[in-house]
């Protein structure tokens, strides 16, 4: 994993070196969250360059910002989770909201940026919120007469070789720790191996694990998935049912991971202010409105009504040790027997 | 004149001759260069489609190992018999290792050859990895489990002689030693039991790239390759960062730079070919071909794209020679072209310009060069209408010259005797008195007076009066020398001027001999007569230093030699 990650930050690196235009904005991503046409956009507004680069996983993002101190990026998406990691490597500046005026218009939970852990320290606002989504679980409506509730469907052998989930390190060991009763983001030393050998279950249970969105409607349409862990919320929801399929989507009891992703700032950004300007812009009304629209995921700036007061949300929260968990990981879809670990 | 019409004439055929040349030239340009640019795209969609069917016959090979394998007598009884005596397994899996590694030595792009069992969660039974330049026979402790990997539960679903191509991937399963992180591609037939049920499968994990550098080996080495999955994502890319982009999290899409492409990817199209001029300095100009090739089981119907490039600048390298060559030819036949101008501005001006010299010649001194006027065109009538216009001029010059000559004849002699009359005769005595003093020489002047001629007019009448007269000027003028004058006053009046006179006595000489040629009989109109005559000289500057003094000093001794009683010769003062 190690070595994947490495030759991942290499060829960052080799990428972005010939990027170092002069009015040049580097934004890293998520697919979705910076269309060309909403970039274009801001391109003309501002009379500068963007350049768009898209991440599918945190530990990516991890290396991606990580490298050459930041210096590669000047203004990234990461989830509020991930936000501890990069206040504490120093890899971000704070924030000056009377630059960010859109911030104004956000909702009250929002606005308060304090209440929301993880993205402020020592006073200072570290990143602003712009989307979230729960992974809660898609399923198909022909195959459930009753909406499945528990996470533990993820394992019923009634279904499997039908069961997708997603290829990742945290969250698997998170919804194995769940399930198991534990805490989903500090997993005790004792109870590491029952959570592994709960993920070689899982690995059993499942037709496979999935990494983009359409793969998992491709998988979705061509072997008749009965439910999966849907990484990609009402996005994947949206882009299942723009599909054709007859699908339903649940928090389970044990409760939904949510993630909040907020726009940051890279200590080694070259235009402070250009970068600030862009998240205003992804505050924009319009904007945000259009990421809810095309990507069907919730904004910041209006209600969202699709989650049900009672459901259980947990909001990410860094893990005890991601790289442990990116190594056993690594081991588990690997086939690696539970003997062996 | 500055432009004269041959400049004008010549600038203009040289313009049209240079102008016609570039269009040509620029015309045979693009056409060639298109005509190249096309053939390039053939040869390479050529190239591309036998590329093509190379790679579906490599992995038709490859597929053939596998189902070979899958056919093994001993590959049934090993996945069919788990579970029943552990050392007869034992032996076969041995067996069976034995044959996927001497399989993988004969072909060094297999990275991987394993049998898996359909049961127990995808385990792999007999693994053989490639580890740099050896072989691992994978221990039993070591092998995994791979139900759920795509390449195992798609196979499993098919039949005997059934082949599952996988997507091509960077496999980053651990423990496959060289084939870690590697572009790959799994080729897989399910083990079938003589009952038909699918007890497991073969899998023969190729080196994508290894592959192709085998395949492409044959094409010329500027020739390069491009592969991409059915979504675009460039799987080989002649710059490795771009390729398998989704691995890293981020998609390069085949058809956002050769935008052509996208229409293999719709279906819409199977083959294209394109061309990317240079525009920015970064990026060479291509030449490239790309064909669709269905790939994979026929669930999912995905397909490949493959293509070749091939850089513009050596495609169109001949035509920019034959650019140069026509810019040459432009040149030289450029040059050709104000020469042939000016020659022949010159063949049709030179007439004109000979014309404009005769008359510039003619009116200057009235000399009549002859034009050509052998040719019949409108310049050769224009040469001979200015010879027929020269030829009058002359002509009535001449007659004006003559008439002139004439009238000035007759206002300076006599019309009788056409001797000098007294207008010549005073401006000639003038000259020699001028030269005389010049000279300081001396000069005569004699005054001749007929005797007796009143009588003879009276007697014979004017005729015979004038005949004489005439006779006795032609007497005079025989006496003297030809730089001498005679002239007549009027009447029977003469005057002689003897320049260049030495002694008086010589002047009184040439008196005496013209009183004797006087005195001799005249033979007229059948009548003899005998006239005198009475002279009188003067001497410059002896007896005058003027025309006035010197005349009337002649008159006088003139008067002298009459009332002397005529035919005698007197000098003034004598």
């Amino acid at each position: 994993m190690i070595s994947r990650l490495l030759t991942i930050l290499v060829a960052g690196l080799a990428l972005s070196l010939p990027s170092l235009a002069v009015e040049t904005l580097r934004v890293l991503t998520w697919p979705g969250y910076a269309d060309s046409d909403l970039v274009k956009a801001f391109e003309n507004k501002f009379d500068v360059r963007v350049e768009v680069s898209f991440v599918g996983s945190d530990e990516v993002l991890r290396e991606k910002i990580g490298a050459n101190q930041g210096g590669n990026f000047d203004v990234f998406a990461a989830n509020t989770a991930e936000m501890q990691h990069y206040i504490g490597h120093k890899l971000v500046m704070p924030l000056r909201l009377s630059n960010i005026p859109n911030t104004a218009q956000q909702l009250p939970r929002f606005r308060n940026v304090r209440s929301i852990p993880g993205i402020t320290q020592l006073g200072e606002i570290y990143a602003v919120p712009y989307t979230y989504s729960e992974m809660g679980l898609i399923y198909d409506r022909k195959q459930f007469e009753q909406a499945p509730t528990s996470l533990s469907v993820l394992w019923d052998p009634k279904y499997r070789g039908r069961v997708l989930a997603f290829d990742t390190s945290s969250h698997n060991f998170s919804i194995a720790a769940l399930a198991l009763g534990a805490k989903p983001f500090r997993i005790e030393e004792k109870k590491f191996k029952a959570v592994v050998d709960h993920l070689i279950a899982l690995r059993r249970n499942v037709l496979t694990f999935y990494t983009l969105p359409e793969e998992s409607v491709e998988l979705f349409r061509n072997h008749s998935v009965a439910v999966m862990f849907a990484n990609y919320g009402g996005q994947q929801l949206k882009l299942l049912r723009d599909a054709g399929a007859d699908v339903g989507y649940v928090i389970p009891v044990e409760g939904a991971l949510a993630w909040l992703d907020c726009w940051a700032v890279t200590r080694g950004a070259g235009n402070r202010d250009l970068a600030e300007r862009w998240i205003n812009y992804m505050l924009d009304k319009h904007v945000s409105g259009e990421l809810t629209r095309r990507q069907g995921l919730s904004n910041t700036l209006e209600v969202d009504t699709s989650t049900q007061e009672s459901d259980k949300i947990i909001w990410l929260e860094p893990v005890e040790n991601d790289k442990r968990r990116a190594a056993l990981w690594g081991r588990i879809i690997s086939g690696d027997l539970p003997k062996q670990f | 004149m500055r432009y004269g019409i041959a400049f004008k004439l010549g600038l203009l055929l040289a313009t049209f001759g240079v102008v016609a040349m570039g269009i040509v030239g620029y015309y045979s340009y693009t056409t060639s260069r298109a005509t190249l640019l096309s053939a390039a795209q053939r040869d390479l969609l050529t190239a591309t489609q036998v590329l093509g069917r190379n790679f579906k016959t490599s992995i038709d090979g490859v597929a053939d190992d596998a189902m070979l394998l899958a056919s093994l007598p001993t590959t049934p009884a090993i996945v069919g018999a788990e579970g029943q005596t552990q050392t007869a397994t034992d032996r076969e899996k041995k067996v069976l290792s034995d044959t996927f590694a001497a399989m993988m030595a004969l072909h060094a792009e297999y990275f991987q050859i394993r049998l898996i069992g359909a049961g127990e969660h995808g385990q792999e039974l007999v693994r053989v990895d490639r580890d740099a330049d050896k072989l691992a026979h994978v221990p039993i402790a070591d092998l995994q489990e791979k139900a759920h990997y795509s390449y195992v539960f798609n196979t499993l679903r098919l039949g005997r002689g059934q082949v599952y191509l996988s997507d091509i991937t960077i496999n980053h399963e651990e423990g496959v030693h060289s084939g870690l992180h590697k572009p790959t591609l799994r080729v897989a037939t399910p083990v079938v039991a003589d009952d038909g049920r699918v007890l497991g499968l073969i899998v023969i994990n190729l080196d994508l790239n290894g592959l192709f550098a085998r395949l492409q080996s044959d094409l010329p080495n500027t020739y390069q390759l491009y592969l991409s999955n059915h979504w675009g994502d460039y799987l080989i890319h002649p710059d490795p960062a771009q390729a398998f982009g989704f691995d890293q999290g981020r998609r390069i899409f085949i058809q956002e730079f050769f935008e052509p492409v996208a229409s293999l990817i719709s279906g819409q199209r199977a083959s294209v070919v394109t061309s990317i001029e240079g525009a920015q300095q970064s990026q060479d100009g291509l030449v490239a071909a790309f064909v669709r090739l269905p790939f994979g089981g026929s669930v999912d119907k995905h397909f490949v794209i493959l293509g070749l490039s091939q850089p513009l600048e050596n495609v169109v390298r001949e035509t920019r020679r034959l650019g140069w060559t026509t810019v040459q030819m432009i040149l030289a036949l450029g040059a050709m072209a104000v020469v042939v101008a000016a020659l022949v501005s010159r063949a049709v001006t030179g007439p004109l310009r000979n014309m404009v010299d005769a008359v510039g010649q003619f009116s200057k001194e009235q000399v009549v060069s002859e034009l050509p006027t052998s040719d019949n065109d409108e310049i050769g009538l224009l040469a001979h209408s200015l010879n027929d216009m020269q030829a009058t001029i002359v002509a009535n010059l001449r007659e004006l010259n003559e008439s002139r000559q004439a009238l000035k004849h007759l206002a300076q002699h006599d019309p009788l005797t056409a001797l000098p009359n007294r207008a010549l005769f005073i401006d000639r005595l003038g000259q020699a008195i001028s030269q005389a003093r010049r000279d300081q020489t001396c000069m005569a002047l004699m005054f001749v007076d007929l005797d007796g001629f009143k009588a003879i007019n009276d007697t014979y009448g004017h005729h015979v009066g004038d005949c004489l007269l005439i006779t006795a000027a032609q007497r005079m003028e025989s006496c003297v020398r030809n730089v001498d004058t005679v002239g007549r006053l009027g009447g029977d009046e003469f005057v002689v001027l003897l320049n260049h006179v030495e002694k008086d006595v010589d002047a009184v000489l040439v008196a005496e001999k013209i009183c004797q040629a006087l005195h001799q009989p005249f033979e007229l109109e059948g009548h003899h007569m005998d006239i005198s005559s009475s002279i009188g000289v003067a001497i410059f500057p002896e007896h005058g230093s003027d025309e006035v003094t010197l005349s009337r000093s002649a008159d006088a001794a003139m008067y002298q030699a009459k009332e002397s009683g005529g035919n005698r010769v007197r000098l003034f003062g004598a």
